[in-house]
């Protein structure tokens, strides 16, 4: 009977969602990738109070399934960049020959974690909303974020600058994140309407890029540089 | 009784699973040898091998553990077939590193290490992953260098700036390490892996200046960690990166040893101090060079032996796919300041070394090493010997690591 609830649910969800195209670029035109973006509800059209309340909840249940995954590899986060929705779970595998010291001291999420080597540790979850800056206390060049939202539709940008997501049409508040972006992020806020034509939504960075810090650290076969 | 026993097993093996780390590494070799005696058989050569033949090189044994409070712990134990002693501990630290999100941290270490001055021994048990006959200036520092130390360090990690860059300073304080010096002065620099185990004996050959009793009357062997004089020693370190590309390491290091002081087996202390500047620049990830400078003093008695002496080398690597291929040139001088013209102490030389290493897969590695020197030592004429050799030692090794 649920199931069948949740059929017609998604059903009528789809007939009533469209996907929205999103690019975000640097003050000089080009591609800026790794930057989250996502949306948060202002007014849903999928309307049906009491149905809304419902996927919640289930959504809620669902993300208890789904987790998500912060890989060490070479010495590094695996993804740079990790966004996610309020209650998920988050494993954090060790994919190195060397054991790690992960920690956060971000107010959404406090906490350390040993990961030995060929060993799981169990999954955190992440049951604040903000962003969460990760640290290694062994190898101090590591730097990783979880950026966990309030919502449900988010991507991150690919290579092209590119972000795809599909969401119920309504009118909502279009944001992004990245470590790098000067930009007051609040001005690049956009509100904006999904109807059942296709959209581009174009963020244009008023200020230059943070250097890509991540992307110089060369990974060290040799471990002792501490 | 029986739970009691069981829970404690249960905990035992618990933190066993849990906790010790356990990396070893071993290397069988086939050497070339030169046929000048090494200084291990109490020959004048300055390599490690006296005859040719099959030999385990290097046998270690790292355990580690860390707990969630940034305490640690790692010993590096050894087995080597050369030399006087043949098992034992090389390394034995315990380290405190707390967590911090502040900009510039702390962190300290207890335990009988190696100051970090290489740049060259990065492999698990201070081994270089280069080439396996290493620089005259590490060659030094693994036989004669180390001592019971407190050190401590404040950081700053350029992430926690946002910066490109990196620092660290460095200050220790150390007993014993008194008889720092008595191999460069008496044998010289000499090139090989071999690194002194805790209670170790290093020979080199019976000169009779040194030897004899109406001379210095000492034994052809010093053991380099002996406390002498009760006197602390210190060192002190500034490290700068710039992120990982680039390396900058420079140390003081001084074991304010009482040249006067002698013990039973007649071992003196050397007034032992010196800088050291190592440099490290990746211009790619399979690209680097590595180099390092080393400049000094020791004294012994009366001034019974007063030397300076100073050594460099520049280490080219380069890694296509899993073959690793590496050149070093090295050059070591040690310089007599003292007047006792009976003990010769000048001897220098230079050094080539070429290896290959291949990674079969993440356990196994073949490689061969081809090296030259031509080096001098004076006090080889007390002993009948050309004081200069030119010397050649090629060798294929078969690494296991797990």
């Amino acid at each position: 009977m649920i199931r069948l609830y949740v059929l017609c649910l998604l059903l009528s969800v789809s007939s009533l969602s469209q996907a929205i195209n999103i690019k975000v670029l640097d003050p000089d035109g080009k591609a800026v990738p790794n930057v989250v973006v996502y949306l948060e509800v202002l007014d849903s059209k999928v309307n049906e109070p009491q149905s809304d309340t419902i996927t919640r909840a289930k959504v809620g249940e669902a993300l208890m399934d789904q987790v998500a995954v912060m890989d060490q590899i070479d010495t590094q986060f695996k993804p740079h960049i990790l966004a996610i929705q309020k209650n998920t779970l988050v494993k954090f595998p060790n994919s190195d020959s060397v054991k790690h010291h992960v920690y956060s001291f971000s107010k959404a999420k406090t906490f350390e974690l040993q990961l030995y080597k060929n060993l799981q540790a169990d999954p955190l979850l992440f049951s604040k909303s903000g962003l969460v800056v990760l640290g290694c206390n062994i190898h101090d060049g590591m730097l990783g974020y979880i950026y966990v939202l309030d919502t449900q539709y988010f991507a991150k940008t690919n290579k092209l600058g590119d972000a795809k997501i599909e969401l119920p049409l309504g009118k909502y508040q279009l944001k992004v994140w990245s470590p790098l972006v000067r930009d007051d992020v609040s001005t690049l806020t956009q509100v904006i309407e999904v109807t059942k034509k296709q959209q581009l939504h174009n963020i244009n960075l008023q200020k230059a890029l943070l250097p890509n810090l991540y992307e110089y650290e060369a990974v060290d076969e040799f471990s002792d540089y501490e | 009784m029986k739970i009691i026993w069981g829970l404690l097993f249960y905990h035992l093996a618990s933190w066993q699973i849990l906790a010790v780390e356990v990396k070893g590494l071993a290397q069988v070799n086939y050497v070339l040898a030169d046929r000048q005696t090494s200084w291990l058989d109490n020959g004048t050569g300055i390599l490690a091998y006296s005859k040719n033949g099959l030999n385990v090189q290097q046998a270690l044994v790292e355990l580690s553990d860390s707990f969630a409070s940034g305490l640690s712990y790692s010993l590096v134990a050894n087995y080597y077939q050369t030399g006087e002693q043949n098992l034992g501990i090389s390394q034995a630290q315990i380290a405190y590193k707390p967590l911090s999100n502040s900009r510039v941290r702390w962190r300290t270490r207890a335990g009988f290490f190696y100051p970090k001055m290489s740049l060259e021994n990065l492999d698990t048990g201070w081994l270089s992953p280069f080439t396996y006959t290493q620089s005259a200036i590490n060659s030094w520092l693994g036989e004669e260098l180390r001592a019971p130390a407190l050190e401590f360090t404040v950081y700053s990690p350029g992430r926690a700036r946002n910066s490109a860059y990196s620092w660290q300073l460095t200050a220790a304080a150390f007993k014993a390490n008194d008889p720092l010096g008595t191999l460069l002065s008496w044998r010289g620099f000499a090139l090989h892996d071999r690194q002194s185990l805790h209670n170790d004996k290093v020979p080199f050959a019976a000169y009779p200046s040194v030897v004899q009793q109406d001379r210095i009357f000492h034994p052809s062997y010093v053991e380099p960690f002996h406390e002498l004089d009760g006197r602390l020693g210190f060192y002190l370190g500034a490290h700068l990166d710039y992120f990982s590309q680039t390396n900058l390491r420079y140390y003081y290091y001084d074991n304010q040893a009482d040249p006067l002081a002698v013990n039973y087996q007649r071992l003196y202390g050397w007034r032992t101090k010196f800088h050291s500047i190592a440099f490290q620049h990746k211009f790619s990830q399979s690209t680097r060079i590595i180099s390092q400078w080393l400049s000094g003093s020791t004294t012994m008695g009366e001034r019974v032996v007063d030397v300076d002496f100073n050594a460099w080398y520049l280490l080219f690597s380069h890694k296509v796919v899993q073959h690793r291929l590496s050149i070093r040139f090295d050059q070591f001088k040690v310089k007599e300041q003292d007047l006792v013209v009976w003990d010769a102490n000048n001897s220098d030389g230079y050094a080539y070394t070429f290896a290959w290493r291949y990674n079969m897969d993440k356990h196994w590695q073949l490689g061969l090493e081809h090296h030259i020197n031509h080096n001098n030592a004076e006090n080889r004429a007390a002993l009948s010997l050309p004081q200069e050799m030119s010397q050649q030692q090629s060798m294929a090794v078969i690494q296991y690591r797990w």
